[in-house]
């Protein structure tokens, strides 16, 4: 059979399952899971956007009178200076004894883009804070966070396995393999279209979801500060993110496609499998490229943030291993896809039907 | 040349620790020929290891010469109705027959076209554009075989194609078994309706607990079984003067009048021996209406090979 036919007969058979593998019942928490991050981060966007407008019709300062404000300044001064604020709050010190020892006061005013928070004591300026409702930078670490500890540990690698996994086990669940082990087709070219078919709705859902949460992410700033960050190389940082979400899909779809053609209990692949992902850190370089994560941590534009006072445990686990540059990153993932595909082509070529004998 | 056959040779199953079929040598040539044998006998697992579903755990099928284990050449000779009933969710029975015959190499107009007309062939085209999983039994019995039929395969296997087929169609699909035989391909089916069986079957293979107990024509196939003399009914009015001369003969074993005295029941172990004593015996007279055998079926051959319990 030519290589045409085989490889239009994997369009047939990925275009055949996309439904499914879409659609299917038994992986729609896939769904909740991808949107999960996007729901924080539109949250957080819609806060921003919400606050913003609130105060806004409340009381606004000018940000010119804001920058010249000076420690040292009286409360009276300040006042008079950017009009009324939007919160001021009044508080004493006292010693053990219930003695007076100073009287502090906490003002908040808002320009219409930035908050200044502005403390006094005893009616002298003490410290001034300006930041914006939503600061690009911050929001870009919790980005980078949540991309790499919740979105391709938790939400690609659970995707993919409710997806890919059901390739060939839920066929044998609902009883239908035959249908396709009675195909004119080489097995191989089923597995490929069937993964295939995994593939392009679990990168479908994935990229989207991240596509998602990176808009919201950019939403919630300041129109200028994105202007600026995306003539700064956004871009080429989002399409790092959705080529981790791609690669996430192409490597850990493999390994559950593989899971699915060789156990019935989905528990063992996913135990072992998150073990092998979680001991990364731990292992000698030689076996750190026989991981996922691996790879994918080495695509990722930004090192994911981890608070200094992190477990040391937890801290290994989670920081990434010495990362490989980004076109080895993308060759050894393949790598690593390819030879689980071709393992699990060995295990196809023997399936047999085995859910009703006479 | 000789017709190309499907071959079992040597061909063990086992499921785990369960026996399938056990060391099966069988050549089957083209013709409709007939699986019989109670459930639990191996009959969808000699199917299923024509199809390559399944893998023998020993020894080699060939069907018309080419190995299950080579799935993109075998299934384009090869069409198979399973017992299995579920199709992939959510697809028609238009869609179960097309997509199958795009897996061929059709394009989707193309093959639309001839799942249109196979679903004709079982009398499915009105409920074409309904989902598989709101079929009736029947209408599932059909829509498997349309696809099998679909393609216009060498070798249909058919696992109890006639379940759940109404009078008609029952009819109509064991024509076009028929018709589809007398072309040189092979149709191999499985079946509980013995009489049925009979009627259509150039050939029959029973097999029970896994073995097979008797293959080839139906009736060289009692010829095989001595121990049981062949019965012949035979139609005659004179019955006490008929079964008088025939218990002289020493090929008669057995002579029974008919309850409604409309004839007469005659075992033999000699054919022909009967066949010249009933000449003699209508050359002095006497008349003899007709001779039919009274146990040339499957109905018979299961009882006296494989006993009750189908």
């Amino acid at each position: 059979m030519s290589f045409s036919t085989e490889l239009r007969q994997i369009g047939v058979i990925a275009r055949l399952e996309l439904r499914r593998a879409f659609l299917s019942k038994r992986s729609f928490w896939v769904y909740l899971l991808a949107l999960f991050p996007a729901v924080i981060f539109i949250g957080h966007a819609v806060e921003v956007h919400v606050r913003q407008q609130r105060w806004s019709r409340q009381a606004m300062a000018s940000p010119a009178v804001i920058d010249r404000l000076q420690r040292g300044m009286s409360y009276r001064e300040v006042i008079r200076a950017t009009g009324e604020p939007l919160r001021d709050f009044e508080w004493e010190r006292r010693s053990r004894d219930d003695e007076f020892e100073y009287k502090m006061r906490h003002v908040l005013v808002f320009d219409g883009r930035r908050r200044t928070d502005l403390t006094f004591r005893n009616d002298l300026l003490e410290s001034i804070r300006t930041r914006p409702l939503a600061s690009l930078d911050e929001d870009r670490q919790v980005f980078a966070g949540v991309f790499q500890f919740f979105f391709l540990r938790v939400g690609v690698f659970f995707g993919c396995l409710g997806i890919f996994l059901n390739l060939f086990r839920g066929e044998m669940l609902d009883k239908t393999l035959h249908f396709w082990l009675l195909a004119p087709a080489r097995r191989e070219v089923l597995l490929l279209g069937k993964y295939a078919s995994g593939l392009i709705a679990s990168s479908v859902i994935f990229t989207l979801s991240a596509l998602l949460c990176f808009t919201a992410l950019l939403w919630a700033q300041d129109p200028v500060e994105v202007q600026q960050y995306w003539a700064a190389g956004a871009g080429h940082e989002l399409s790092r993110y959705l080529l981790a979400a791609v690669l996430g899909c192409v490597g850990y779809g493999s390994v559950f496609l593989a899971a699915g053609l060789l156990v019935r209990n989905p528990i063992v692949p996913i135990v072992l499998v998150l073990f092998w992902e979680g001991i990364n850190g731990f292992l000698p370089s030689m076996l750190q490229k026989v991981s996922v994560l691996f790879y994918l941590q080495s695509v990722c534009p930004t090192p994911a943030p981890i608070e200094a006072d992190t477990p040391a445990l937890v801290r290994l686990i989670l920081s990434p291993a010495a990362p490989v540059p980004v076109y080895g990153a993308v060759l050894g993932l393949l790598g690593l896809t390819g030879v689980v595909l071709w393992a699990a082509s060995r295990v196809v070529r023997k399936i047999e039907i085995d859910y009703a004998t006479d | 040349m000789s017709a190309p056959q499907i071959v079992f040779d040597d061909v063990s199953k086992f499921y785990g620790d369960v026996l399938g079929v056990n060391r099966v040598t069988l050549n089957i040539p083209p013709g409709i020929t007939s699986l019989v044998g109670p459930n639990g006998s191996g009959k969808t697992t000699l199917m299923n290891l024509i199809a390559g579903l399944i893998r023998p755990d020993r020894g080699t099928v060939r069907v018309r010469g080419i190995s299950p284990e080579d799935p993109e050449h075998l299934m384009r000779v090869l069409g198979y109705a399973t017992q299995y009933d579920a199709a992939p969710r959510g697809m028609t029975g238009l869609d179960f027959v097309a997509m199958a015959l795009m897996l061929h190499g059709m394009s989707e107009s193309d093959a639309n076209k001839h799942a249109w007309q196979a679903l004709d062939r079982v009398n499915l085209t009105d409920a074409a554009k309904r989902k598989v999983g709101a079929y009736s039994k029947g209408m599932r019995q059909r829509v498997r075989l349309a696809q099998a039929l679909a393609h216009e395969p060498d070798v249909l296997v058919l696992d109890e194609p006639l379940n759940g087929l109404d009078p008609l169609v029952r009819a109509e699909t064991i024509a076009s078994f028929r018709e589809y035989a007398d072309q040189g391909r092979h149709v191999l089916l499985s079946s509980h309706v013995l009489q049925e069986v009979d009627v259509f079957s150039d050939q029959v293979i029973l097999i029970a607990n896994g073995a097979i107990m008797a293959e080839g024509e139906i009736r060289s196939v009692r010829d095989e079984i001595k121990e049981h003399p062949s019965q012949y009914l035979l139609r005659c009015r004179d019955t006490a003067r008929v079964a008088a001369l025939l218990f002289g003969e020493v090929d008669v074993n057995e002579v029974k009048v008919l309850e409604d005295g409309s004839g007469l029941l005659v075992m033999t172990r000699n054919r022909d021996g009967l066949a010249s004593a009933l000449a003699g015996i209508a050359l002095s007279g006497i008349e003899i209406d007709g001779v039919i055998p009274a146990d040339e079926n499957v109905d018979a051959l299961y009882e006296y090979l494989i006993g009750g319990g189908r």
